[in-house]
């Protein structure tokens, strides 16, 4: 099979789709300097990555000339080290970064090694970085079809125009505001569940079983609220233009605030054409509830097998100095370039997909 | 089997339909176990089902028969196959091949899937070698860029082909795509 490069030096005109990478990526650099953010780099050698219990890492080992050696890991995300630059008191900044998984399969969605963007608003919440999020996917838009080195590049303040994106044959509308439901909205209009069904473990099973999912004993509530969006209210979200679904219950978001409602939590999902654009959440700044966290995530990711790291400690201590109020996000940037590249698999923006490297 | 197992072309009972997976991806939510996004086509109506299971959960297969045929000849909207072991003869409808069927060519074999005894798909060569039998000399390209001619192989089919490629030569065409790969 060719190659990525092989294919490019065939058919030259191939390259456009790929040079969109570059443009997406000066795009979001464009529009957060505008805005006055910091960005910054972040270690991609680390002692003590993320704790999420569900993600397996890359682990290898940093030596030195005297014959030292330390456990090492890539990041499978840039999140502790940019809240320790928050606690310190970098103000509002933002990372374009590489993110590492292991152990998944092989996927049109996702690549093992990954580009990420992360941006952190302080003083700000999850609602801030929804506005932030509305600009910024708009500011790609025109900033992508702008013509190359020119000194007019758009800046943020001029807007109008296109709000249009055109992807796998459907247009969508990127205009502000983005349509925003709440999870609960959401399972009682697509799913037919009211909000104590749903928090309620036993009768959201009762209910998945109706509605013929597999539940047995060994089955969580979790999986079939995992279950219930993946077939049930996803394939109805982002179809027009993306989809804030925000609040999710306290259990599935470890990370995030506590909202109004004390049951649910300050994270929102951005959902467009079939992709999951980003997640969000209102940061927890509380050290101890954070600590207490992190070891709940350890312990469980030794009770589900996945490789074993001390927790971050120097996270925790920045949490000690004071966290300020922020709002962060993630999003996938290779899905990003895919939906501005209109191709509906991230490998077709990428020069070297993982399918061609390792085979 | 349990839905981690799942892949494309297998066959499984959904909603009591037999169906082929189509595509089949794993993804872990932020938090929580794998779930395998998959994409199946009722192998009797054509529908197309998606469907996102938990990994761990139980799906049953069909009993699907696979048997290899070699190509023998085309009569109207019917390609004509034969077990080479027990020289059976099998009637195949032209649409199984999904447009594929352009690259067939006798003594060709390939794998079928038979379910109650009614074909239900084909696995295709991923790749034929075939010959050319019609480029022009000429190096007009269609663009300086992207210098590519068509050429005409023998089942017929024209193919886009870099310029060296000339009448009487070898190819390796990718069925998928029907891209010209290389020489052969």
């Amino acid at each position: 099979m060719q190659k990525t490069f092989q294919k490019l030096k065939q058919d030259p005109d191939l390259w456009a789709r790929y040079w969109i990478r570059e443009q997406v990526i000066d795009a979001i650099r464009a529009y957060f300097k505008d805005l006055g953010f910091h960005e910054v780099e972040v270690p991609l050698l680390l002692p003590a990555p993320s704790t999420e219990p569900f993600l397996e890492v890359f682990k290898t080992e940093l030596k030195d000339d005297q014959g030292n050696k330390w456990q090492a890991f890539l990041p499978s995300s840039p999140e502790f080290a940019l809240k320790k630059l928050l606690s310190a008191g970098s103000g509002s900044v933002f990372t374009i970064t590489k993110s590492f998984r292991n152990g998944e399969g092989r996927s049109s969605r996702h690549n093992p090694e990954f580009t990420i963007l992360e941006w952190y608003r302080t003083p700000g919440d999850y609602m801030d970085i929804a506005r932030d999020f509305e600009g910024l996917m708009r500011f790609i838009l025109t900033f992508k079809d702008s013509p190359r080195r020119s000194n007019n590049l758009p800046t943020r303040r001029v807007l109008e125009g296109r709000t249009h994106l055109k992807y796998q044959g459907k247009e969508y509308d990127l205009g502000s505001p983005w349509e925003r439901i709440s999870v609960a909205e959401a399972f009682q209009k697509y799913s037919g569940i009211d909000t104590e069904t749903m928090l309620n473990e036993q009768w959201l099973m009762a209910k998945g079983k109706k509605k013929g999912y597999q539940v047995d004993e060994s089955t969580t509530w979790e999986e079939i609220w995992d279950q219930i969006i993946a077939n049930e209210i996803e394939p109805k979200l982002g179809q027009k233009g993306p989809t804030i679904l925000y609040d999710y219950p306290i259990a599935q978001a470890a990370l995030a605030k506590k909202a109004r409602d004390p049951r649910f939590a300050e994270r929102f999902e951005v959902f467009m054409g079939g992709l999951e654009l980003g997640n969000c959440f209102s940061e927890l700044t509380n050290w101890k509830e954070q600590k207490r966290r992190c070891l709940v995530d350890l312990a469980e990711r030794k009770h589900l097998g996945r490789t074993e790291f001390p927790m971050d400690t120097d996270f925790i201590e920045a949490l000690k100095m004071g966290m300020p109020e922020t709002g962060g996000i993630a999003v996938g940037v290779d899905r990003l370039v895919a939906l501005f590249a209109d191709t509906s698999d991230i490998a077709n923006t990428l020069f070297f997909p993982v399918s061609e490297l390792f085979n | 089997m349990r839905a981690n197992q799942l892949k494309t072309g297998v066959f499984v009972l959904y909603k009591d339909q037999p169906c082929a997976v189509v595509k089949c991806e794993f993804y872990f939510p932020g938090k929580g176990s794998a779930f395998a996004r998959t994409r199946m086509k009722n192998v009797k109506t054509g529908n197309v089902y998606e469907y996102t299971f938990k990994s761990a959960e139980m799906v049953e297969t069909v009993d699907v028969e696979t048997v290899e045929l070699q190509y023998l000849y085309k009569d109207g909207e019917t390609l004509n196959f034969m077990n080479p072991r027990t020289f059976d003869q099998f009637e195949i409808p032209a649409s199984i091949f999904e447009g594929k069927d352009k690259y067939l060519m006798p003594e060709m074999k390939m794998f079928f899937n038979f379910y109650e005894g009614e074909v239900i798909g084909v696995r295709f060569p991923l790749k034929v070698t075939v010959k050319v039998t019609e480029a022009s000399e000429a190096s007009a390209g269609n663009t300086v860029n992207a210098p590519k001619k068509p050429v005409t192989i023998e089942t017929g089919v024209e193919v886009m082909a870099p310029l060296f490629v000339k009448q009487g030569e070898i190819i390796i065409v990718d069925t998928e795509t029907g891209e010209y790969v290389s020489r052969a």
